[in-house]
């Protein structure tokens, strides 16, 4: 973040791509969530313009979120964050003061750009500041059920079985493996989530690890389910991996408390009714007769894969599924523990 | 025991009048061992214990530092809370007055920002300060900080995020919710802020008193001519509730008697032949029941209750305190009718005071369920049963939020899942765990 090439000699240069940034980020650090990501590109975005007004900068931010919304399959998670942070520069500048419209302009784009790094590393932080509140959810001999990749779930999850910030507590973990993953990865790569397994059992934490078909079954063991989330809704609903949906379902109807661990930054601006009414496209539901796939063959054949076309639909592997409020018992996150409704109010709150 | 020498059996009455008379680290013992030895039970008592006692400490404790307030009231806290952790009101009362502290506290902070304030604003802001690296220290100056404060709503946990960096080491004053303790020390308030703390406890204690009739205020926007109300245990708060509406209609009360915890205290209430012990001091006793107004009051055992349950039109529930997540903690039995209810798709109403609301979150269910003595099950005469068997007397329930139509509070009606919003009013989010 700190690399300050002056503006004049980037905008010589190539114009900035905040698509290849943002994917860049998320690769480069496997501990980024994509709000933040999202945040850090449009920071680096600001760094390299020139914009010196109030409102030629949130234009420049309109459009540029609304480029990268475009080009990436799954927006979900990334437009909480651009939200957030267009929302906070309004409301900052709307606030008497000196960040504010009486002001410099300048001082709270100064703010923005030299603390970069302070946005990853509160972002990080408040994983463990979840994981103090989500500690007490764990007891002494009980079995937790958890699903997917989620890093808030393995921080929680760690530290508990931890021996710092109070005794070590002796509980077991049934760790639900995607298989639809699996599907899209390379044979000898391992499914999402083993590296927790792997975490937990160095700590001593008895895990167990079962394919998505075996949870009903394994439900009845579980004192409670914990996942983690894409996102958060306005209905307090989450957006989260594909199968979480189910497994709700499921620990509702055998009556297990459903916890979900997310971030408050995870908190986002959508109002689906249900699974179909998500704003992205995904290849589950996929519907072929023979004749359709003979078609589809012969065009295989004829025309390698156009890029453009397959980009823009979300693959198979990291599909989404959105879970109702009613489903979930409380959510988990670095504000306390909330009730699903509370977190319309979150919302609210920054926007109104 | 101090109050040994007071002819009254030990609780509220005793307690109350030993606070007069000795010194504050008695009182607070004496509290102590009446909370453990559960002389001092039922939600109201412990409240206006707690209250009372926390208002002498304050009046006792000699200092205008707020930071040094809020440790002792801590620190007096933590002893109650240890000593009945399933009395909860205990802890409720604790975190409102430490709350009362910190409001003042930050109110007399804003006076002082307010004056600094023109001092401040004659500083130069030129466009310098875009590459000026000290700037962030200068946006912490005082006007930054009263500005943050004054607008303090908006400034949600969300934006928390993207904040501006607050240094940990420099400045008194971090508005920002986030460090738990410590964060108040005193620079010369200019009013007594213990003065207002004490005023502000008055109304704790004013509260305490009123609520049941403030409750009792919304008695006819729920109970109609010709309902069938269902309710049980002896609660003062449903008993009141239904007393204000009996005054203008007529209605049935199906009585649950609650046996084997609560049933002499409930025939008592509804034959209106209750005696006042002495926790419930005031005009409880000049009170008529229920028949004395007209009302068919028909008194069943708690087997019964799901056989009446398709007749009844509305269940309406006292409680021991009531959780942050809308789940409360009742009298045993509350569970069985509450679900019974759910069945028959009656709806349940729960009458409670704001100050049983507690804003802790149930992490062990288990764990808030206290048990009773168990010669109410089995008494003692048959010793040698007792031997052979294993006999349990739970005194409470926890009933989950699903199973909760409505709350009326003093304050009016909620939906369980609003009552999170009543909780963030009432407690200061650093006070909820100390």
């Amino acid at each position: 973040m700190a690399s300050t090439t002056s503006d004049a000699a980037v905008a010589d240069t190539k114009p900035f791509d905040i698509v290849a940034t943002y994917n860049e980020l998320l690769r480069s650090d496997a501990d980024l969530t994509m709000p933040i990501a999202a945040i850090e590109a449009l920071v680096l975005l600001l760094t390299q313009s020139a914009s010196s007004t109030i409102s030629e900068t949130l234009d420049l931010l309109e459009k540029s979120t609304a480029h990268l919304k475009r080009s990436i399959p799954n927006p979900i998670g990334l437009s909480a964050g651009t939200d957030l942070f267009q929302r906070y520069l309004i409301t900052t500048l709307q606030r008497p003061g000196q960040l504010g419209p009486a002001g410099d302009f300048k001082a709270i784009r100064t703010h923005l750009l030299s603390n970069g790094r302070l946005f990853i590393r509160r972002a990080k932080e408040s994983r463990d500041k979840i994981a103090a509140f989500g500690r007490g959810f764990i007891r002494d001999g009980s079995t937790i059920l958890t699903n997917g990749g989620s890093r808030a779930v393995a921080a929680l999850l760690q530290k508990a079985a931890d021996e710092e910030g109070g005794p070590a507590v002796r509980f077991r973990v049934i760790y639900v493996l995607s298989s639809i993953s699996q599907d899209c990865k390379q044979p000898n790569e391992e499914p999402e989530g083993m590296e927790t397994v792997r975490a937990l059992r160095a700590k001593g934490v008895p895990v167990s690890t079962i394919p998505e078909s075996a949870v009903a079954y394994s439900l009845g063991k579980a004192d409670m389910v914990i996942v983690g989330a894409e996102g958060v809704v306005e209905n307090g609903g989450i957006v989260s991996r594909m199968g979480t949906y189910q497994i709700g379902l499921l620990a509702k109807a055998i009556g297990k408390p459903f916890y979900v661990v997310a971030e408050s930054h995870k908190f986002v601006r959508l109002y689906p009714l249900g699974q179909y009414d998500l704003p992205i496209e995904q290849q589950v539901l996929e519907f072929k007769s023979e004749e359709d796939l003979e078609e589809e063959r012969k065009q295989q054949s004829s025309v390698t894969k156009t890029d453009g076309d397959t980009s823009i639909k979300l693959p198979l592997c990291d599909s989404v599924d959105f879970t109702p409020p009613h489903l979930i018992s409380a959510l988990i996150t670095d504000s306390g523990v909330l009730t699903p409704s509370a977190v319309s109010e979150e919302l609210i709150k920054i926007w109104f | 025991m101090p109050s040994s020498s007071l002819a009254l059996t030990p609780g509220l009455g005793s307690f109350l009048k030993c606070l007069k008379t000795n010194p504050i680290d008695t009182s607070i013992e004496t509290l102590i061992s009446l909370l453990k030895r559960r002389q001092i039970r039922h939600s109201r008592s412990c409240a206006t214990a707690t209250a009372y006692l926390l208002r002498s400490v304050i009046s006792a404790c000699r200092t205008t530092d707020s930071a040094k307030l809020i440790e002792r009231v801590q620190s007096v806290g933590r002893r109650l809370m240890a000593a009945q952790p399933r009395e909860m009101v205990v802890g409720n009362i604790v975190r409102r007055v430490l709350g009362l502290i910190r409001d003042e506290a930050e109110d007399d902070r804003d006076a002082e920002f307010a004056l600094s304030d023109i001092g401040s604003e004659s500083q130069p802001q030129t466009p310098r300060a875009y590459d000026d690296p000290s700037l962030p220290l200068d946006r912490d100056s005082p006007s930054f900080r009263s500005d943050e404060r004054s607008s303090r709503p908006p400034l949600t946990s969300m934006f928390s995020l993207l904040s501006h960096p607050e240094p940990e080491h420099s400045l008194p004053s971090t508005p920002g919710s986030s460090s738990p303790n410590g964060r108040l020390p005193g620079h010369g308030p200019s009013k007594d802020v213990r003065a207002e703390v004490l005023e502000g406890i008055g109304e704790i204690i004013d509260e305490l008193g009123q609520v049941d009739d403030q409750i009792a205020a919304y008695a006819l926007d729920h109970i109609h001519s010709n309902e069938i109300i269902l309710t049980h245990t002896s609660s003062t708060t449903v008993q009141k509730f239904l007393l204000k509406a009996a005054a203008k209609r007529k209605f049935t009360v199906i009585h649950a008697e609650s046996y084997p915890n609560n049933h002499e205290d409930t025939h008592a209430t509804v034959s209106g032949s209750a005696v006042t012990d002495d926790d419930n001091i005031g005009l409880e006793a000049f009170q008529k029941p229920l028949i004395e107004h007209g009302i068919t009051v028909i008194l069943i055992p708690d087997s019964a209750v799901f056989a009446l349950m398709s007749r009844v039109n509305k269940v309406i529930l006292g409680t021991h305190s009531v959780l942050a997540n809308g789940g409360l903690v009742a009298a045993a039995g509350t569970r069985v009718i509450a679900r019974a209810a759910k069945v028959h798709q009656t709806p349940v109403v729960v009458v409670s005071g704001v100050y049983k609301l507690s804003p802790v979150y149930p992490f062990d269910f288990d764990s808030l369920i206290e048990y009773g003595d168990p010669s109410k099950v089995l008494p003692y005469e048959e010793g040698d049963l007792v031997d052979l068997i294993d006999v349990q007397n739970p005194i409470y329930d926890y009933v989950p939020a699903e199973l909760v139509d409505l709350y009326i509070t003093n304050l009016g009606g909620h939906a369980p899942s609003y009552l999170y919003r009543i909780v963030s009013d009432h407690y200061r989010k650093e006070d909820i765990s100390f």
